[in-house]
């Protein structure tokens, strides 16, 4: 049994006039402990399979389940320890009246967690930041240290799946190759497993073992890595992805 | 032949704590070619990009040795002078569509603003004109999207539509600030090949500023590096996987690569000689 379990999801939003199908029968299985990514341009429902299994989009056809249970509308607070998402832009996802301290120490205090102190030092000593940042705002922090934030908050409850929505896309490659490192050392301490989304290959070429291609909310392709390396893919739309991919130049 | 000459550009603010050179001695010389200007958020590279047009307010103040566009001495023109520069002469597409479209004025109106105040065209011929710019930039529905709001169109049609507006007077010189960052792989394939025969069909003169190193090396003649407001290094596009400076070679190695190892991706070291 796998530990993410995802089988034919839709996905549609009804808006004034007309539907909108944004996930259209997609199945992902994701093992424990290993990382699998989602790519496609805007628009492809890769950003909705995660907010569909959050419970922050409505799942209109088919089953997720985590563990093997699925999951429960609205989502229980045994979800939220279990699965935790990081957003795109750090900009956007941190409360910016909130304390570094106040936005790490509120996914304790919602689950009645003690030792609130000493949690969230570790915390921020875990994703490399100095101490003297908890009682910073939002705003006296740079991109890469935002984005640092955020994962420490979504690690706070110990959650055994990390739903990444293109966490590097907002940032610049130096900053990017900070996170990246941060996210895999802390994968391999911990045992997390990933699904992570993002439009850029190389970023989930080196992150994770197998790749989703999205289309039009459709699944396209999946590919497994060394299939991406040695360019096999079936599909021509795979293909054009590819050898769009910004990376394809220095390839020599 | 030399289109744009800058020698030695310093900008400055004066702020609170004593005055920040965002730009500190940048020099170099443009044909009708496509530069690249690289580096990372902070490197002074929008703020070399806006000296160009002087488009930098008080507090912030432009220097230089000297800047000429064309025979036209920018650092003497007069703010008419300039004007006339703007646009027809010399434009620029600026990073983010949602910031620098009027979000209350329908794209075609926007379009038609600069025809109708500059060159005094009729209604119909600025039209006309219009929905050939959105046609040159690949819009498919050109009508549709002239009848539109900026935030009823994607990152990427508002960027193209930026650039078909830059486009409208023709200029000689295009300065696109990080025109494909908000852009998926494909889309931005695209917004480059539309700069690309820009260059090649109308010989115009290309400053192209973008954070990506990859990208910039795959679509310029030359590159400038940028870090802290001075260029560390001058390199042409194809010999860029030889560049020698520590920082060029840092920014290229901190990218993951498909097919690469997997093993933590180095760092930049910032301590060394040239970081200060």
């Amino acid at each position: 049994m796998s530990l993410i379990e995802i089988d034919n999801l839709s996905v549609t939003f009804d808006t004034a006039g007309r539907r909108v199908r944004a996930v259209q029968e997609v199945s992902i299985k994701v093992d424990a402990k290993a990382s699998f990514g989602l790519v496609g341009e805007s628009g492809s429902g890769k950003s909705t399979i995660l907010r569909a299994i959050c419970g922050l989009a409505p799942i209109t056809g088919g089953q997720v389940r985590i563990g093997g249970e699925v999951v429960k509308s609205p989502r229980s607070k045994a979800f939220s320890a279990q699965v935790q998402m990081v957003f795109q832009d750090p900009y956007a996802s941190l409360h910016p009246r909130h304390t570094i301290d106040r936005t790490l120490s509120e996914p304790l205090a919602i689950h009645g967690i003690p030792d609130t102190d000493t949690r969230v030092m570790t915390a921020l000593a875990d994703v490399g930041l100095p101490t003297s940042f908890r009682f910073r705002y939002p705003h006296q922090l740079s991109g890469g240290q935002r984005q640092r934030v955020a994962i420490a908050r979504a690690l706070m409850l110990k959650p055994q799946i990390l739903l990444l929505d293109e966490p590097t896309s907002a940032l610049d490659a130096s900053v990017q190759a900070e996170v990246l490192n941060l996210l895999a050392r802390l994968r391999d301490e911990r045992g997390l497993t990933f699904l992570m989304v993002s439009h850029d290959l190389a970023v989930i070429d080196h992150m994770c073992d197998r790749v989703l291609v999205m289309q039009h909310g459709r699944a396209v392709e999946e590919l497994s890595r060394e299939a991406l390396a040695t360019a096999q893919m079936q599909t021509d739309y795979a293909r054009s992805l590819f050898a769009a991919s910004a990376d394809r130049m220095l390839g020599g | 032949m030399t289109l744009l000459s800058v020698r030695n550009l310093r900008v400055t603010f004066d702020t609170e704590t004593g005055p920040v050179e965002a730009v500190r001695g940048v020099s170099f010389d443009l044909g009708r070619e496509r530069l690249g200007i690289v580096g990372e958020s902070g490197s002074g590279k929008t703020m070399t990009g806006r000296s160009m047009l002087r488009l930098i307010r008080p507090p912030g103040r432009i220097e230089a040795d000297a800047m000429t566009f064309d025979g036209t001495d920018l650092m003497a023109a007069t703010e008419t002078q300039m004007r006339a520069l703007r646009g027809p002469r010399m434009a620029m597409v600026m990073q983010d569509p949602k910031y620098s479209l009027n979000p209350v004025m329908k794209v075609g109106a926007q379009l038609m603003e600069g025809l109708h105040q500059r060159d005094r065209v009729g209604r119909t011929e600025a039209y006309a004109k219009a929905v050939a710019a959105l046609n040159a930039v690949q819009i498919r529905d050109p009508e549709r999207v002239m009848e539109a709001y900026p935030h009823e169109l994607s990152g990427g049609m508002g960027q193209r539509v930026m650039i078909a507006m830059m486009l409208i007077p023709n200029p000689d010189l295009l300065i696109a600030d990080e025109p494909t960052s908000a852009l998926d792989v494909t889309v931005q394939a695209e917004v480059l090949s539309i700069l690309d025969g820009l260059v090649r069909d109308r010989g115009m003169g290309l400053i192209f500023i973008s954070h990506d190193l990859r990208l910039v090396a795959r679509f310029c003649d030359r590159v400038l590096v940028m870090y802290k407001g001075r260029v560390v290094e001058e390199v042409a596009a194809r010999d860029l996987l030889n560049a020698r400076h520590p920082y060029t070679q840092g920014l290229l190695n901190c990218l993951p690569r498909i097919g690469g190892n997997r093993g933590p991706l180095p760092g930049l070291d910032r301590t060394a000689e040239w970081a200060r």
